[in-house]
């Protein structure tokens, strides 16, 4: 017989004592994993006043809380968290560690995992337990999936994008064990998080929006992004692009769709000038109609949607734009 | 076996240039278009990259990096705009004169400035009689004590007002066999820059006229020997001339291939992309046996001429050829775009007025044609 | 003076890397003649060295590892305007993921000597991890800030630098020595020149291999790599897209209709 099974941990994050839906996300997922390993869920959460909150994590699905809870763990401290999570690790020795891919989470997990010496896997789409009881885990590379294991090395990690896991079905009646953890003394830290400034996001959030308008490359510049931007308000629905429009420099990091950016969920898709690489196309969950307008027949993107127009996007959009603004105003009128 | 490839250096300086032309040209195009001037900015830019430094030695300011390396230069800018990359390379014919027959003293005295960009250099061999057979030119000198008295006027002079220090050509007005080159400035009293050209295509490539009246020049503005300035006038205009336009043609080329591909991938005609088509790929093919040959001819030249072997043949080469196939790959880029091929957006109606500009500059085909039949008999 | 370490690497052309794809067949990665080039953000982190030797009294020093054509990279950063070179090459180092890249980077830099920052930028295209530079940190014991995107105080021990977050930013103060990785909106890096490519003539690549790393062969590479991939799979769509054609206005009315079926717009 093996040796028992470490346990599924996830490492929370929250905001002004707000658990970020991704942690809960991870925990609805560990729960799955915790059961084909015969092991419990266990969640690590750092901050300040967090134990009115912690009964969120064991409706979850959450088996055990570790707690730190001191008002200097209140923002995240990057010397503080990974020394507190590199201790209890060593401690309590998970089989698996799951970390949002936040711009925290994506800082601290390599900390935490070069110091455990073991491996970490970025922005997984799926995680599955294989036949061996190994954590394979997902990410698509090269126009396909690839899998990715760490066979020897425990803790086995992963950072994960909110989105890519449903929100699990809260169980109120739930409860678990709390273990609070001891803060360390002063250690002179060498990096201090001063402040954390945050601002509205502005337009419609694309993690909730009812429309997603997507462009990419195939807007050719600036004057043909603005012509996409023109068809997401005309629909009141939110922008979101591909790493080329990005790295173009047409847009903001902030609403790249996909593997490591934002996960959408709307009823209706359209991504404009964009070739469906599977790295953006992973980052549509759900949708109830796609479409896809680009002047390329052969793009991978009409094997994934349920309307294709094969045309210049800079050409068509204008016109498909007039077409809506008819459409919305006989709406109206009707 | 003979090496055909570029050094790891020679291809960091082609994406130095390429960088150049991406970041700092591309964005002024439209403009030279429309106004038809070139833009005071991209002087700036142009001297500060140092792309008018690469033909003078270390000692006057320059990089010294030989006729390939500007040949590289200015094909990338060409890809670009071919109205720049012309305006660059006149500006090392205004160098040459100086650089190879000057005095040490004119070397000290004009080098740096024109290396650095800013004074900028052309050369003024044509007038209305023709710049083919620089004999029968009118622009005459005079001797008047030290000073030389220069009368006449110059056509088809690229840089003519934006030029600073002008090589030019005159006939002794008493010995009609006897020739000397000598260095004008932009101010001299009796000499300007008149009339200016509105070509058909190149726009933004300042092209005009120069006059010459009763303008005293001292004798120390004298390159090379007196009546002997035939042989440094054609310095200028001949393997440096030939090996700019050729720069300018293989950017062209190069151009209009890129433009025809993505064009050609884009444009969805029965369901599929034209580059379905085999009429369009036989297009493509042809633009690149040219653009692939074209190379090796301007190429073959300029290392050549770095290695300090005769190249004029060399040279009227790879400029009959590199020039003549840039139309052609313009006409096809034009024929595979159809309608659009004709509208002003799209860059090859722009490719088609510009190489019409190729032909005639520095040399027509026709005459590339008489220096290589020459060539062949002899 | 300011000792600065910029970690750079070769990456397949971004314009061109959709052409390494996996072969449904075999399952295994098409071979593609795709050329290497220096990583974007790692244009970002060269700029924000070269910036800081132009403002102190700084000495860059460019760390690459990967194969020997990785050198042209390195050679691109010297022509920037760095001061020397290092290439970590040998076939030993092939295969490694984040963990063993940044092991063996860090036994680069302590080969190196001593360092008051490093920078790199945030991610690789091509990776895509953002894993390096934190764990490269981890392996030196020094500080870290991911995702750097304003420079607020420098050239003391303590700086303060912006971070790009979710919707804002933090403000951290932090001593060096440490590690930045920067993100684009940090600067916007030059291009190269002429001169600078001349200068780079006389300045020195070094290439160090397993050996003269002095690093056991397995703690680099495949071997040192705690995750591997275990397997590639091409996917099959739970959509086929039904193309409208026509006339461009009759494609128009029919998506327009089809929407308005769906009743999602």
């Amino acid at each position: 017989m093996n040796k028992q099974c470490g346990s599924v941990w996830v490492v929370a994050e929250q905001i002004d004592c707000r658990i970020l839906p991704v942690s809960l996300q991870l925990i609805g997922q560990a729960r799955k994993l915790a059961k084909e390993l015969n092991t419990s869920v266990e969640t690590v959460i750092l901050g300040d006043q967090m134990d009115k909150r912690v009964q969120e994590f064991f409706a979850a699905g959450a088996d055990r809380i570790y707690l730190g809870n001191a008002p200097e763990l209140a923002i995240y401290q990057p010397e503080m968290y990974t020394e507190m999570i590199v201790k209890l690790a060593k401690e309590h020795q998970p089989e698996i560690m799951l970390i949002g891919s936040t711009s925290m989470g994506t800082e601290l997990a390599p900390l935490v995992a070069a110091r455990l010496g073991t491996g970490l896997t970025a922005h997984c789409i799926d995680l599955i337990i294989d036949d061996n009881k190994i954590l394979e885990q997902r990410i698509p590379a090269y126009g396909g999936l690839i899998s990715i294991i760490c066979p020897e090395k425990r803790p086995q990690m992963a950072t994960i994008a909110s989105g890519v896991f449903p929100h699990p079905e809260l169980d109120e009646s739930r409860t678990g064990e709390i273990i609070h953890l001891e803060i360390p003394n002063e250690i002179s830290p060498r990096v201090q998080t001063l402040e954390i400034v945050r601002e509205e996001p502005e337009g419609i959030p694309l993690e909730s929006a009812p429309i997603v308008v997507a462009g990419g490359a195939g807007a050719g510049d600036i004057e043909g992004w603005r012509i996409i931007a023109g068809l997401s308000e005309i629909l009141n629905a939110a922008l979101g692009s591909t790493r080329p429009a990005v790295d173009e420099g047409w847009t903001e990091l902030e609403t790249m769709i996909g593997q490591s950016g934002k996960m959408v969920s709307p009823e209706l898709y359209i991504g404009v000038g964009l070739s469906g690489e599977l790295q953006h196309m992973v980052g549509i969950v759900g949708a109830k109609v796609m479409v896809a307008i680009n002047n390329d027949a052969n793009a991978p993107v009409f094997e994934q949607v349920d309307y294709g127009i094969v045309d210049d996007c800079r050409e068509f959009v204008p016109m498909l734009i007039e077409k809506i603004k008819e459409y919305q105003e006989r709406k109206i009128t009707c | 076996m003979i090496d055909f490839t570029f050094t790891e250096e020679q291809e960091m300086f082609r994406k130095a240039a390429r960088e150049f032309a991406e970041t700092m040209v591309a964005s002024k195009v439209p403009e030279m278009e429309e106004t038809g001037k070139f833009s005071d900015d991209l002087v700036k830019a142009l001297g500060e990259a140092e792309m008018m430094a690469l033909t003078v030695p270390e000692e006057y300011g320059g990089l010294d990096l030989g006729y390939t390396v500007r040949m590289i230069a200015i094909e990338e800018i060409s890809k670009v705009s071919v109205a720049v990359g012309m305006m660059l390379q006149v500006c090392a014919l205004g160098i040459e004169p100086i650089l190879k027959f000057g005095t040490e003293e004119q070397k000290k005295r004009y080098l740096p400035a024109m290396a650095k960009g800013e004074r900028i250099g052309t050369t003024a061999v044509t007038e209305a009689t023709g710049g083919s057979d620089p004999t029968g030119i009118r622009t005459s000198y005079k001797k008047e004590g030290s000073d030389y008295i220069l009368n006449g006027r110059k056509c088809f002079i690229t840089n003519s007002h934006i030029g600073d220090t002008i090589t030019i050509l005159a006939k002794d007005s008493e010995n009609p066999k006897a020739f000397s080159t000598f260095i004008m400035e932009k101010g001299m009293e009796g000499f300007k820059a008149t009339r200016e050209e509105h070509k058909v295509g190149m726009r933004g490539c300042n092209t005009g006229e120069l006059a010459l009246e009763n303008c005293r020049v001292p004798a120390e503005n004298l390159i090379g020997d007196e009546g002997k300035g035939m042989r440094v006038a054609l310095a200028a205009i001949g393997d440096v001339g030939r090996g700019g336009m050729v720069g300018c043609a293989l950017g062209l080329q190069a151009a209009c291939l890129e433009a025809s591909i993505k064009f050609a991938n884009e444009r969805i005609l029965y369901g599929k992309p034209i580059s379905y088509l085999q009429t369009i790929q036989n297009k493509l093919a042809d633009m690149k046996i040219d653009l692939e040959a074209g190379q090796l001819l301007g190429y073959r030249a300029t290392s050549m001429q770095d290695k300090g072997m005769r190249s004029s043949n060399e040279f009227a080469v790879a400029k009959y050829f590199t020039t003549e196939a840039a139309q052609r790959a313009a006409k096809m880029a034009v024929d595979i775009h159809g309608g659009y091929g004709c509208m002003e957006e799209y860059a090859v109606s722009r490719y088609l007025r510009d190489s019409f500009v190729l032909g005639p500059s520095a040399g027509t085909s026709d005459i590339m044609k008489v220096i290589i039949g020459r060539w062949a008999l002899s | 003076m300011l000792k600065i370490i910029v970690c750079v690497k070769a990456v397949p052309d971004p314009k061109e890397a959709h052409k390494i794809k996996i072969d449904p067949a075999t399952k295994t990665l098409t071979r593609a003649d795709v050329p290497l080039v220096l990583n974007l953000l790692d244009k970002n982190a060269m700029e924000l060295a070269l910036l800081l030797k132009e403002q102190l009294d700084a000495h860059i020093t460019v760390l690459s590892m990967g194969p020997p054509v990785a050198g042209n990279i390195v050679k691109e950063c010297l022509a920037l305007g760095a001061n020397q070179g290092f290439l970590l090459s040998d076939r030993a180092f092939g295969g490694a993921d984040a963990y063993a890249t940044a092991y063996t980077l860090a036994k680069g830099i302590e080969k190196i000597g001593e360092f008051d920052l490093i920078i790199c930028g945030m991610a690789s295209s091509d990776g895509s991890t953002e894993w390096v530079g934190p764990e490269m940190a981890a392996f030196l014991k020094v500080p870290v800030v991911t995702r750097v995107n304003e420079i607020v105080e420098f050239g003391g021990e303590w700086w303060k630098v912006k971070a790009s977050l979710e919707n804002g930013y933090r403000l951290m103060q932090v001593k060096l020595p440490a590690v930045f990785t920067v993100s684009r909106e940090l600067n916007t890096p030059r291009t190269l020149s002429f001169s600078g490519i001349i200068k780079a003539r006389k300045k020195e690549i070094t290439l160090w291999d397993l050996n003269e790393l002095g690093v056991l062969e397995e703690t680099v590479g495949q071997k040192g790599s705690p995750t591997i991939v275990s397997s590639l799979a091409t996917v099959n769509s739970k959509r086929i897209a039904e193309i409208i054609s026509g006339t461009r206005e009759d494609k128009v009315e029919q998506l327009v209709q089809k929407l308005a079926d769906a009743a999602v717009i």
